[in-house]
């Protein structure tokens, strides 16, 4: 079992690195300005598509993130798509991530045009204190003007992404955020605990993460705020109206394989996982030259392929299928834990109860051996 | 060489008053070692010992000195071990000796070590050159401290020397004052050998290694030699002097120093404070104040890594090849394991061996509160040492239970005299006496020595900002009302936190111990009570709270790697914790025991 789908890879997803700036939380492979090599970018991403296609099966979703995928700027972005089309699969999800300043109602008519069905919207917070520790650059009112293009210009579904455990907010920030969503009404929510990573500007700065505690609160709340709203909890950072799950994202929890194009691209395929390195000159130099982008190759054994299938898929709040996941290393836990209420099982399934789920990364500790 | 041109001296310090450089000064102005070979301390061979400014092993050195008078003497510097926890080594070193430096450093004057070693050299009938060092430190006050000094030993302030270790002034003087007013040894040549072992080490090549000061008679190479406190019989394979390197010359003569190579292949079967005599001819009495160097610290190691278990046996047999006074015996600790039950000399000792097993031998180690040797009297009239709390009996059982006293000599400046003596009132303490020495108090105190192994020096300093010095020595055993204060995680005894306390001080140290627990326990799964107790009723509880949230906060195609990479890395820092049931505790944890109560830390 290596996840490999006969009728080929059904999940694409393309790396769009161009920002304005970079965000002070982010440690992705971005570019900042270099607005210059777009086209060359261009040409690069759909040289190493067609260098690829051939894992390719229909697909099934199609997401363009990134970066600020919208800088890209409508042509290129519709030249993309446009060579993408002819892959999907009747009824393909194809997402596109924007920032909220960067949506105008031209861009919003040409990505309907070029088939996007789906723009997940990087709000982050609504506080104009908080947007300022996270360093982005959106105003009060862009958020909904953008939300407002995109229903105007006919894209089936609205996303919109969240930060909470941002250094400085307070229950009361984030039920402002919430009445915002209510207000909003958007298909889908992304509402992510901010991280201190490495590398980042924030981990550096004056900001520490507030305490456990408080953390958790904010997170409580937010997933009791949206449930009452009537989101599904149906990931641990994810939520969506009945139906409105974002499907590609799925695609990744239940392991399937997914093809990554760009600079600094993941993809997972028949048990390998490589990474496209970063270094924008040298993924387009190398694609210019005919040849492959530099890339580190991982070869996934069984082990390490069922571990991370139970890694992925407990986040979710349906059961995991123990047949289809691969045995516990620690199956005895698995008692232990629905002792203390963690999780329940079922006629071989395991499913996190709501606390469990708030302590999902320990529990799937307890179930399975990560070494 | 005649007698009366040798004498045989050591140097007295307070730690960091200049005793190892004036040690090299000497050398060096003797010509024992030229100037390429000078090295910073030479006479302390390990870096341990050097990283702490430590002298640990004794040795002697014997240099050559051409006086004023125009005569060569023979002089031999034995090196004094500067720590209280080594005080047995000192007395049997000043024993070798006729004459003593007392270095005192002339900015921060007398310190309770320097009065402790001058009184045992006093009492040894020393003679002591006192000796003001680092004059040429903008801080110094030689005429305050001068007089003081003399005050001290009933001298004149003007016989007190001055000088620099560090630049050399004064230190031919310092020769001189050896020569001229430390008398020469005063043995019998034509009696039966006498020689004082005043240390010894083991050499993996040659064995058993001795320092000796012959008292009487000749010893030579190739000699039958008896050591008679431990019938040890061997052959004096070689017999030499430290010059300072190991130099042999065949045989050492009433009044002189140097070392034996025995071929001994332990140090058990030679012990410091032994005296030598020859198999064929004998002498009826061995040389006074011998006694054997007894563990007066004990605490449990463990290794945190269980495999490590055979590695932490075999680091431990080879540091006692070299150190007859760490004792250890296996140990089985319920939370812990399999580890071992080890006995120091003092807390210093502790340290050093600790840091060495885990520097040396790179061991992971986790340390259990060192605890003192009670000495228990049952109710069915036995009478048992118990050196860990697991081994006492229950109170039923329990007759008395006598516990180790030491007398605490304290040298406090004035301002702090209060807080110096509310510290030893907290810690049980029984005043004695006090009496000024220069501008400072001398404060004299029995306490329970339970009470000073914990954290009493760093108490001490603390409370004094720095300036207190503290030295102690053992007055024997005195009846205490002790309990065994237990520590339950999550319901369950955990042996390696009990400890014995004094029943007053019971619920102060249970409360303040599962107060320190709580921080240092991380949130688990579940609400983990951390409770204190004694003989099964709970005295204090605080509970460590569930964890509430614990997600990596989002994770997508391109996070899958790190992701599991982080639960990978996670892993193997939860190897660095001991389960303890279902908890897991981390190393830290062992060791909050011993910062003790924050109630009285303040």
């Amino acid at each position: 079992m290596n996840g490999g789908d006969p009728a080929g890879v059904a999940h694409l997803y393309v790396h769009l690195p161009f920002c304005a700036s970079r965000c002070g939380y982010c440690a992705f492979v971005v570019e900042v300005g270099r607005e210059d090599a777009r086209d060359d970018y261009l040409g690069a991403v759909l040289a190493e598509l067609g260098r690829e296609r051939a894992v390719l099966g229909p697909l099934r979703t199609v997401y363009l993130g990134g970066g600020t995928p919208t800088l890209m700027g409508a042509e290129r972005l519709q030249a993309l798509l446009a060579a993408i089309r002819p892959l999907l699969a009747p009824g393909a999800e194809v997402t596109v991530e924007a920032n909220p300043e960067t949506v105008t109602r031209g861009l919003a008519g040409a990505l309907a045009a070029a088939g996007v069905t789906r723009v997940s919207l990087g709000a982050q917070s609504t506080r104009p204190h908080l947007l300022q520790v996270l360093d982005r650059r959106a105003m009060p009112g862009d958020a909904e003007r953008a939300a407002a293009a995109i229903r105007a210009a006919g894209i089936p579904q609205l996303s919109v992404d969240l930060m909470l455990a941002v250094p400085g907010q307070s229950g009361d920030d984030l039920a402002a955020d919430l009445a915002w969503v209510a207000a909003l009404g958007p298909d889908h929510v992304s509402w992510y605990e901010l991280e201190f990573k490495e590398g980042s500007a924030i981990a550096r700065g004056p900001h520490r993460p507030p305490g456990e505690d408080l953390a958790a609160d904010l997170y409580e709340q937010a997933i009791t705020g949206l449930e009452a709203l009537g989101y599904r909890w149906y990931e641990l950072a994810n939520f969506a109206l009945p139906g409105a799950e974002c499907r590609h994202s799925m695609a990744y929890w239940h392991a399937r394989d997914y093809l990554g194009l760009g600079v600094g691209a993941v993809s997972t395929i028949r048990g390998e996982r490589r990474r496209n390195a970063p270094g924008l000159e040298r993924y387009m130099a190398a694609l210019a030259q005919g040849a492959a982008p530099p890339r580190t190759h991982d070869a996934l054994d069984a082990d390490t392929l069922r571990r991370e299938r139970w890694m992925l898929a407990t986040r979710l709040d349906e059961p995991l299928d123990i047949a289809w996941a691969g045995r516990p290393d620690r199956p005895a836990a698995l008692d232990a834990l629905a002792a203390r209420g963690l999780v329940e099982r079922g006629e071989g399934t395991v499913r996190l109860t709501r606390r469990g789920r708030l302590l999902q990364n320990a529990v799937v500790q307890q179930i399975m051996d990560f070494a | 060489m005649d007698q009366t041109h040798i004498r045989n001296f050591s140097i007295i310090a307070h730690i960091d008053h200049g005793k190892s450089t004036l040690a090299d000064r000497i050398l060096q102005l003797t010509g024992a070692v030229s100037e390429r070979e000078m090295r910073e301390q030479v006479l302390d061979s390990m870096d341990l010992e050097r990283e702490r400014g430590i002298t640990i092993k004794a040795q002697a050195v014997r240099v050559m000195y051409t006086a004023d008078d125009g005569q060569e003497y023979q002089l031999n510097l034995i090196d004094t071990p500067g720590h209280v926890d080594f005080s047995y080594e000192v007395s049997r070193s000043l024993a070798a000796c006729e004459g003593a430096l007392l270095v005192v450093d002339a900015s921060q004057g007398i310190e309770a070590q320097t009065l402790a070693n001058a009184y045992l050299a006093i009492e040894g009938d020393l003679e002591l050159v006192p000796v003001l060092n680092k004059i040429d430190l903008p801080a110094a006050d030689p005429d305050l401290h001068a007089r003081a000094l003399a005050d001290l030993i009933g001298d004149d302030p003007d016989h007190v020397l001055r000088i620099s270790a560090k630049t050399g002034q004064g230190v031919k003087d310092v020769l001189e004052a050896i020569v001229t007013r430390m008398p020469p040894p005063e043995g019998d040549r034509d009696a039966p050998l006498r020689a004082l072992v005043f240390d010894s080490v083991y050499d993996q090549y040659r064995g058993v290694v001795a320092f000796v000061r012959v008292v009487d008679g000749e010893l030579r190479t190739g000699q039958q030699v008896r050591a008679m406190a431990t019938a040890s019989n061997f052959t004096a394979e070689e017999v030499g002097v430290m010059s300072p390197a190991m130099t042999p010359i065949g045989h050492l003569s009433a009044g002189e120093s140097g070392y034996i190579v025995t071929g001994l292949k332990s140090l058990v079967d030679l012990r410091v404070g032994d005296t030598l005599t020859l198999a064929g001819a004998p002498a009826a009495e061995p040389l006074p104040g011998y006694r054997e160097a007894k563990p007066m610290v004990f605490c449990g190691l463990f290794p945190v890594d269980s495999d490590e278990y055979p590695d932490l046996r075999d680091a431990l047999e080879k540091l006692s090849l070299n150190d007859a006074s760490l004792v250890w015996e296996p140990e089985t600790s319920q939370a812990l394991g399999f580890g071992f039950r080890c006995g120091f000399l003092g807390l210093l000792h502790m340290d050093i061996i600790r840091e060495r097993l885990e520097r040396e031998y790179d061991l992971d180690l986790i340390t259990t509160t060192p605890n003192v040797e009670y000495e228990v009297a049952t109710t069915g009239g036995d009478v048992l040492e118990v050196r860990s709390p697991v081994d006492l009996p229950s109170p039923n059982h329990i007759e008395h239970i006598g516990e180790p006293y030491v007398r605490c000599t304290m040298l406090v400046p004035q301002d702090f005299v209060g807080a110096v003596m509310g510290l030893c009132q907290e810690r049980r303490g029984t005043f004695v006496t006090m009496m000024p020495i220069e501008n400072r108090q001398q404060v004299v105190y029995d306490m329970p020595l339970a009470e000073i192994v914990l954290d009493f020096y760093d108490q001490l300093k603390s409370r004094t900002r720095g300036y207190a010095s503290l030295d102690y020595e053992p007055i024997g055993l005195r009846q205490s009302p002790l309990v065994k204060l237990d520590i339950l995680l999550a319901g369950e005894p955990v042996d390696a936190l009990s400890m014995i306390v004094h029943r007053d001080s019971a619920y102060a140290r249970g409360k303040g111990l599962v107060e320190r627990l709580k921080e240092t326990i991380p949130r688990q799964m579940f609400e983990v009570p951390v409770q204190a107790a004694i003989g099964g009723k709970i005295i204090a509880r605080e509970t460590v709270k569930a964890k509430r949230k614990d997600v990596l906060a989002k994770c997508y195609g391109g996070d899958i790697s790190r992701k599991r990479k982080l639960l990978e890395k996670q892993k193997e820092g939860k190897k660095r914790m001991k389960h303890v049931g279902n908890v897991e505790v981390p190393q830290e944890a062992f060791l909050a025991v011993l910062q003790l109560d924050g109630s009285s830390s303040q």
